[in-house]
């Protein structure tokens, strides 16, 4: 569970809040690169923040919901040296973190997709995390290392604990 | 998203996805498959070149339209394709591989290797290659 602590922000979640639909996800995408890019990030990290996010809403909308009306809202919350987004729903519960990875080396005709979003969301990221809102819906996160196109990442690394 | 379908020969389709492709429009990225396949192709090259975002759904439209070639039905990627028969069989039988994906820039490259789709579909630098290979 994010610690709101854990992260001095440097500057106050801006968010946006669209109706559970596959059609406002190119909104979703674009104001992912908008919070991403002006943060400095190279273009390799905003890229993958993108589709993580694209992706776990996508679910929201096509499984939380799956029809029914609802919102999602995703806001930027950059830190010193990493950029989170997080996604909050009033979906029933649904811990994405917890879904298996899907199997890759499968024949094609026993392979099934329906894992694949989450397991980009979960590679292409530093960090992934599910909690419960007080409220009943769900918040997941996805944080990832600031690395910027010019001086790499803070310390250096980039790897990636506890993936795989 | 745009989408445009080009048949160099009878047998032979070349689909160009322009823009984005994410969860509002795989379904008709399948549907230009279907509609190439119908018309008589049994190849398919898939033209990735002009995409600027591609979403796992993206994933499942190369996986249907795999499908489809083969003579099957995509089902839902929820339910699995566990019951679907052997995919060596179908419309393509003979050694040129049924569908070849061209120019994915490297964003969308980066998408179909870590799903391990790279070693399911002859990956080809720009559309030239691909339709060369997918006429072999």
């Amino acid at each position: 569970m994010p610690d709101p602590q854990a992260d001095a922000e440097v500057a106050p979640p801006v968010s946006i809040t669209i109706q559970a639909g596959v059609d406002h996800l190119a909104a979703v995408r674009a104001f992912v690169r908008a919070s991403a890019i002006p943060a400095g990030a190279d273009a390799e990290t905003v890229a993958d923040l993108v589709q993580a996010v694209d992706e776990l809403v996508c679910n929201v909308v096509e499984h939380g919901y799956a029809g029914r009306p609802g919102s999602v809202e995703v806001a930027f919350v950059p830190s010193a040296d990493r950029l989170a987004f997080r996604i909050r729903d009033d979906a029933p519960p649904f811990d994405p973190t917890a879904v298996p990875e899907p199997p890759l080396d499968r024949p094609l005709e026993r392979r099934h997709l329906g894992g694949m979003g989450v397991h980009l969301a979960r590679t292409l990221t530093d960090e992934f995390s599910h909690r419960i809102l007080p409220t009943g819906g769900n918040e997941v996160t996805v944080r990832k290392l600031l690395r910027t196109a010019t001086e790499g990442t803070p310390d250096g690394h980039r790897d990636r604990p506890t993936k795989r | 998203m745009d989408i445009a379908t080009d048949q160099p020969s009878a047998d032979l389709a070349v689909i160009a996805l322009t823009g984005e492709l994410d969860g509002s429009n795989f379904e008709q990225v399948i549907g230009a498959g279907r509609a190439a396949r119908d018309g008589g192709a049994s190849r398919i090259v898939l033209d990735l070149a002009g995409l600027t975002y591609m979403g796992s759904s993206g994933l499942v439209a190369i996986h249907s339209i795999a499908l489809l070639l083969h003579g099957q039905e995509p089902t839902s990627p929820e339910d699995g394709w566990q019951a679907i028969h052997d995919i060596g069989t179908g419309a393509a039988a003979d050694d040129a591989p049924a569908l070849v994906l061209a120019g994915p820039p490297p964003a969308v490259h980066r998408v179909l290797d870590r799903s391990g789709m790279l070693s399911l579909f002859p990956v080809h630098a720009d559309r030239e290659a691909a339709v060369a290979a997918a006429s072999a």
